[in-house]
């Protein structure tokens, strides 16, 4: 390790660092506006030259690399003058002017100021202010070209740190200027993720909100008093933010540098879609329906809602048994929230009718994972990305979905990471993979198992993987030698050839990691394709190693934890089983109530026992399912046959407008607790700003309920009950509010005689599996529960889009709204010509159930014979033309696949009226 | 039969040689008793359109001809190698200003047909791949470079053979040959004389350094204002792949080496090396910080051999000599021979390959014939644009990378510009300055910001309106941008406008 001198201290430096990496790990202030942290060196504004001993030139330290022996001096004379003039020059650029909302602070002008640099030096007549541009059209940032300095950092981050290339210099000299190609932002192809406004260090690309704080006239009370570190709350990559405070009030969400998950990161939804937390649709008050009509609410009081709740659900399981009231708890609540909520089930109901929306997302993978490995969760960490030879991307679309990790994947991939992506689409990581397995929808399976019959049949298998840690191989290796590439062609159109490719790149790689999304998991075959890709990593021995593993990317904020806690209604915490009697006992004993051991209802067996007469009331908890779930009209039936719902959100969402009573939620922002991320890191989730009105978050909600139904339960704070948790669970035994302090802590932690402060679990399966050996599931593969016919000849696919979230309950609540303001039907340019759709008109779409009419958008993103669209907006009820298909072992429904047939509208309507 | 020799060079045309040859063609159709070999030209510019006629006792010259004079002079007798006045230049090899040169590196250069790979061949060319591919072993190559003293050509002067050596150290996988033509120092042309005149030995240099260095692609980056270059090597490159010269089996031997012509889009500092490349890799193109050295890190992040067009051109006489002929020629550390190019306010401007060692004032008498009659030398700059301006006293200076360098001058390219008291001192100094802030790419503060701003001081001088402090902004500026540029067109842009302020009579002090 070189040992450095620095202004006559000494260092030491790793083989291959710079002066500046030095000089900032040791707080050394060497000057530079055009270096970050998160940027590769660049060079340009030569503030950071210093004179290195035996050199007749100066060096910047920013590109200087260390050497043995090496003796700086960071600010002689000479320097210091440089310095001066080159700010001076900075300054005549740009007036010296500033505005808040770039980076962290005033770069440039806090130089200015040390180096007593003058302004006006080298202004006046001379002075030529570069023409003035204001770019106010992204919907969170505004860019004024006066005040930018060329340091490029803005132009570095989008390509660097997000891969998207929108910003580009144009000119040369001192003509040179950023501009968004192709002119403007909205014209652009910008993600709105903010890098570049992260780094701006003059504020010429600034936040709008922060610059609308900073023009509003505040009364003392409410400058900017502060800051408070959470996690973003929504997609389950759990990015680390800091809020920035003022009053009550959040002016900027801004990504943290030291988190391993984001570091430094975030996408447009975490950074800037929080307007919905102050936008007067929230719900401030809890609401009882007055009248036998849906949606005729009063206000109520908390006292007069708790007391009727009680009492309505004491009644039902008086007179119709434990059986007649059933709750979902949701997998955007804290883990202290579905712990009380399954623990109130358990307890106040005396059944195990719980269940959380992760049923429709990664139930199936959960299951799958089980059987193979014997646990659910993802067995490798985000930081992995980082480590890993290949990545395998299937049904999943990251740089929308999760956009976080597919800038990530992305910036893997342009280091030399393999990227081989199995999706019906060509979605965006389609334009950075070496293969792309276009399949039709619904098809997994068999890809998969075509891939696993190429590398056994090549002899590309890791045999002694399979000797020493597997089981059941037989049987699998004569399941998959049915799945040649030719035989998965037909299935699948997938090219035989392309197939092989992709099959010896995932086998040959050294270490390959897989991450999947529900285009996995909501099929009918949800499961079977969760375990054929499990299957694939066992094969090549791609699973305990760094780099490789199956990582589903979980949809929701807290899809792991929401299952981690119980809310499901065959386990407890960490999927301990009820019907294991010393499992029980610790249960009863901290709970000292009796657990039932009768396995409950899923959400689709909640679905048929309400439609049957059975169940009798539900209180949903944050969970639109009257929007989101399949076969709507069938849910709406069944919940409109309820005799009492009680619905907790922060909207009047749809699920809401049939509800009884209406309980007031807080946000994520607005409440403390803890959420796991799909890596299995616990992290904290702290109250950023008060909620409004009489709002109260779900676990205060729960308490009054079950101490109303005369089964108090009491926690004062959410630490006590993560307390709780730990005690009951010995994979979370190790995790307190104390020790999450610090980032958070991957489970599991166990806490044993000899180990206290367990570091967490970065990568599981290592030396055992939680089964003892991993067992193959050879899995056969059955055609998705609706296929094209001549009535319905498209295959329609249902996902995201980068702007909304979900339900989009919260983010068409934000500017996004406007950004985006409806769900699009993409199809292929030949099925626009065969159906006669035209770009921007509407289309009606029908399937068996129902039809909704949807604005096209041709694209050639999707294959022909398939088309896209997404499920945010309530207008559309998109959801309402897809069955009640399901994974066939978890009841996972099959969002992925339908067959409609898609009309234009004008047309339809004009030959109505000639007829 | 008898052959007409005639320059097609870029120079040649520009005054009038391309209508000569419309010409010669139209007589040739009807005569039909002479061949027409094209070449490029021999550099003596002043002497053009020139026609060269192969007589036993040598090649016979006739100057300046127009289209209209080439039917009287066939008539004349000029095929023979007829006196015929005012053309008549006698031996061509007896004119004095290519007498007095010693030609290496241009030794073919308006001689052979240019596009001919067999006229090549036929002059010697192809021996020293020859050599390299199955007598030397490639660090007998790299000695062979080192031992010949050659220095780098574009300008920095580094030493080739130490460069190949670097290159041929790293271990990697690619590595890569770049031949840097992309010569944007106005007065300047020898890179595209030699591109125009003499490609394969361009190609044969590059394919030689390929071997010794273990690279199979290279790239030539010709300027976007040289489209004649890029067609000439176009052909060149074409023909050579087809006869085993280039291509992935090179003269049999096994060894793959092809080479690909680009061009960038016309900015100056693309001729900085590592500009160069990263606009080859289709990026802006804007100064990279060294190091890493293009030799460790270069195009797409390999070691590259980045070298100058008349390096490269070089290297086939040397190993086909010997290193030793060529080292014994040149003074110092500047070994063998320099191609100026003489160009301004001279009476006879051309271009020079001359042993180093001369000085600068022999050169403007011997070759540049003087500044016109009844005119006085104001200045001569040397080495570009970036480069110190000269006056009459500095003129002894002998042309040496060194002593140049001692004198606070750059020999650089070889680009002699001169300057006679039609020039108002004032307005070159200006002239200097936005050349460099036309040229500056934008990316380092000091160059960007800096060379914008002296601009403007001295257009505030030249329209009359200097303040008291000017001198102090114009000096702060020129400080920082020497100490802090990133590349030499920052830290030298200033050079010439100081050295002109300091020097030139009239400026404002």
């Amino acid at each position: 390790m070189p040992g450095i001198t620095i202004d006559g201290n000494n260092y030491e430096a790793a083989e291959g660092t710079t002066l500046m990496e030095v000089a900032r790990r040791e707080g050394l202030p060497i000057s530079s506006v055009c270096y970050s942290d998160h940027l590769q060196s660049y060079g340009s504004c030569r503030l950071c030259v210093v004179q290195v001993e035996g050199q007749r030139a100066l060096s910047a330290a920013c590109t200087t690399v260390v050497r043995e022996g090496m003796v700086v001096e960071t600010g002689t004379p000479e320097v210091r003058r440089i310095r001066r003039t080159l700010l001076e020059l900075y300054l005549s650029e740009n007036a010296g002017q500033y505005r808040p909302g770039g980076s962290a602070h005033a770069e440039l002008n806090d130089l200015a100021t040390e180096y007593e640099a003058s302004p006006l030096r080298f202004q006046g007549e001379r002075h030529t202010v570069r023409q003035a541009t204001v770019d106010n059209t992204g919907p969170y940032f505004s860019f004024d070209s006066s005040l930018c300095i060329l340091c490029a950092r803005c132009v570095r981050a989008c390509d660097e740190v997000q891969g998207q290339n929108v910003l580009h210099l144009e000119g040369r000299g001192f003509s040179t200027r950023v501009v968004a190609d192709p002119g403007t932002f909205d014209a652009s192809a910008c993600v709105t993720c903010g890098a570049c406004v992260k780094e701006c260090p003059t504020g010429a690309l600034s936040d709008k909100r922060v610059l609308e704080q900073s023009q509003r006239p505040l009364p003392a009370h409410e400058t900017p008093d502060r800051t408070v570190r959470t996690t973003c709350a929504y997609c389950g990559v759990g990015c680390q933010f800091e809020a920035q405070v003022s009053g009550n009030r959040i002016i900027r969400m801004y990504p943290v540098d030291d988190s391993p998950v984001n570091m430094g990161h975030a996408c447009v939804k975490g950074r800037y879609a929080f307007d919905y937390v102050r936008h007067p649709d929230r719900l401030t008050r809890p609401l009882i329906r007055q009248s036998e009509k849906p949606g005729d609410f009063r206000e109520g009081s908390w006292d007069e809602v708790v007391a009727l709740i009680a009492s309505r659900f004491t009644k039902l399981l008086e007179s119709n048994g434990p059986d007649a009231v059933a709750c979902i708890s949701s997998s955007r609540g804290t883990n202290e929230e579905n712990y009380l909520m399954q623990k109130f089930t358990r307890i106040c109901l005396g059944n195990n009718h719980i269940d959380n929306c992760a049923r429709v997302c990664h139930s199936s993978t959960v299951a799958g994972m089980q059987e193979v490995f014997g646990t659910g969760a993802a067995t490798n960490s985000l930081a992995d990305i980082e480590s890993t030879r290949l990545i395998l991307a299937v049904g999943c679309n990251p740089t929308e979905a999760h956009p976080v990790v597919g800038a990530r994947i992305k910036r893997a991939v342009r280091r030399g990471t393999k990227l081989i992506v199995i999706d019906p689409r060509k979605i965006e990581l389609t334009r950075y993979a070496d293969v792309h397995l276009q399949l039709r929808p619904g098809t997994n399976v068999a890809v998969l198992n075509g891939l696993a019959n190429v590398i056994i049949s090549e002899g590309l298998a890791d045999e002694r993987f399979i000797a020493e840690r597997t089981e059941n191989y037989d049987a699998y290796r004569e399941t998959v030698a049915a799945y040649t590439p030719e035989s998965v062609e037909e299935i699948s159109g997938v090219p035989a050839d392309l197939l092989r490719r992709a099959a010896r790149l995932y086998a040959t790689s050294g270490a390959s990691m897989a991450y999947h999304g529900l285009g996995v998991t909501e099929h009918l075959t949800g499961s079977y394709g969760v375990m054929a890709l499990a299957d694939l990593a066992i094969l090549t021995g791609n699973v305990g190693r760094p780099g490789t593993g199956i990582n589903p990317l979980r949809g929701q904020n807290n899809v792991q934890g929401s299952c981690d806690v119980g809310a499901l209604p065959n386990v407890l915490t960490a999927y301990q089983k009820p019907s294991d009697p010393d499992v029980r006992a610790r249960f009863e004993a901290e709970w000292r109530w009796p657990v039932p051991q009768q396995p409950g209802w899923k959400i689709p067996e909640m679905w048929e026992a309400a439609l049957a007469g059975k169940l009798k009331a539900m209180w949903i908890m944050g969970y639109d399912a009257a929007q989101t779930e399949p076969n709507t009209d069938l849910v709406r039936g069944a919940l409109a046959n309820l005799d009492f719902l009680v619905v907790s959100d922060l909207f009047l969402s749809e699920t809401a407008l049939l509800a009884h009573v209406v309980l007031p939620a807080s946000g994520a922002l607005e409440k403390d607790g803890t959420f796991t991320n799909g890596e299995r890191r616990v992290q904290r989730v702290r109250r950023v700003v008060d909620p409004p009105g009489e709002a109260l978050s779900d676990a205060e909600a729960i308490c009054e309920v079950a101490a109303a139904m005369g089964k108090p339960m009491l926690h004062r704070d959410p630490s006590e009950i993560m307390d709780e948790i730990a005690r009951l669970t010995p994979s979370l035994a190790g995790i307190s509010y104390e020790r999450l302090e610090d980032g958070g802590l991957q489970w599991p932690v166990p806490v044993t005689h000899e180990v206290s402060n367990h570091p967490g679990t970065a990568i599981l399966h290592t030396d055992r599996f939680p089964r003892g050996l991993a067992r193959f599931a050879p899995v056969e593969y059955v055609p998705p529960g609706e296929e094209p016919d001549e009535r319905y000849p498209l295959v329609l696919i249902t996902g995201r889009v980068l702007q909304h979230y979900n339900a989009g309950t919260m983010t068409r609540r934000t500017r996004l709204g406007e950004v985006v303001d409806r769900d699009l039907l993409e199809v292929h340019p030949d099925d626009a010509q065969l159906y006669g759709l035209k770009d921007h008109c509407q289309a009606r779409v029908e399937s068996r159930r129902g039809s909704v009419c949807l604005t096209v958008r041709v694209s050639e993103r999707v294959a022909p014979g398939t088309a896209f669209t997404s499920f945010h907006f309530p207008e559309a009820q998109v959801n309402t033309l897809l069955s009640s298909s399901a994974d066939v072992i978890t009841r996972c429904p099959e969002y992925k696949v339908l067959a409609v047939r898609a009309t234009p509208l004008r047309l339809r309507y004009d030959w109505r009226g000639i007829k | 039969m008898t052959e007409l020799f005639l320059s097609q060079d870029t120079s040649s045309r520009s005054i009038g040689s391309r209508d000569v040859l419309s010409a010669l063609r139209t007589e040739q159709l009807q005569r039909g008793d002479f061949d027409l070999v094209l070449t490029g030209s021999r550099g003596a510019f002043f002497l053009e359109p020139m026609i060269e006629v192969s007589t036993p006792g040598g090649r016979v010259g006739y100057a300046n001809v127009h289209a209209e004079d080439v039917p009287a002079l066939l008539d004349g007798g000029m095929l023979d190698g007829a006196e015929i006045r005012p053309f008549y230049l006698g031996l061509v090899d007896d004119i004095p200003f290519l007498q007095k040169q010693e030609r290496i590196t241009f030794r073919n250069c308006g001689i052979i047909q240019a596009g001919s790979l067999e006229d090549y061949l036929e002059v010697g060319g192809g021996e020293a791949l020859r050599r390299a591919l199955f007598e030397l072993t490639p660090e007998q190559i790299i000695e062979e470079v080192k031992r010949s003293g050659l220095l780098g050509r574009g300008g920095a002067a580094f030493p080739a053979g130490l460069k190949w050596q670097t290159v041929a150290n790293c271990g990697s996988d690619e590595k890569y040959v770049v031949a840097n033509g992309d010569e944007g120092d106005p007065g300047t042309y020898a890179d595209r004389m030699l591109m125009e005149g003499d490609p394969f030995a361009l190609l044969e240099g590059m394919a030689v350094c390929a071997v010794a260095v273990g690279a199979h692609s290279g790239f030539i980056y010709v300027r976007a204002e040289y489209p004649r270059a890029r067609q000439v090597l176009q052909h060149a490159v074409d023909v050579a792949r087809d006869s085993g010269f280039l291509g992935h089996n090179l003269l049999g031997s096994g060894f793959a080496f092809d080479v690909e012509i680009r061009s960038g889009a016309g900015a100056y500092v693309c001729g900085e090396e590592t500009a160069l490349l990263e606009s080859l890799e289709g990026k802006r193109g804007m100064v990279r910080p060294k190091p890493p050295y293009p030799a460790v890190q270069g195009l797409f992040g390999k070691p590259t051999v980045i070298n100058n067009i008349t390096t490269l051109a070089t290297i086939p006489p040397i190993l086909r000599q010997g290193a030793d002929r060529y080292a014994a020629l040149g003074i110092g550390r500047s070994r063998g021979t320099i191609a100026l190019q003489l160009a301004g306010a001279l009476r006879t401007p051309g271009l020079v390959e001359v042993p180093f060692g001369i000085t600068l004032r022999q050169v403007l008498d011997t070759f540049g014939g003087g500044v016109q009659e009844g005119r006085q030398l104001l200045a001569v700059q040397t080495g570009g644009p970036l480069g110190d301006v000269l006056t009459e006293q500095s003129l002894d200076l002998p042309v040496e990378f060194d002593a140049f360098a001692a004198a606070g001058g750059m020999l650089g390219h070889g680009g002699i510009v001169v300057y006679d008291d039609r020039t108002e001192p004032l307005e070159l100094a200006h002239r200097l300055m936005a050349f460099c802030a036309e040229e500056s790419c934008g990316k380092c503060a000091p160059c960007r910001i800096g060379t914008q701003r002296a601009t403007e001081i001295l257009a505030s001088w030249l329209a009359g309106e200097a303040a008291a402090d000017d001198r102090v902004l114009l000096n702060d500026i020129a400080f920082a941008m020497r100490g802090a540029s990133l590349c030499a067109l920052g830290s030298s842009a200033c050079t010439p406008v100081i050295s002109a302020l300091n020097l030139l009579p009239g400026m404002p002090r």
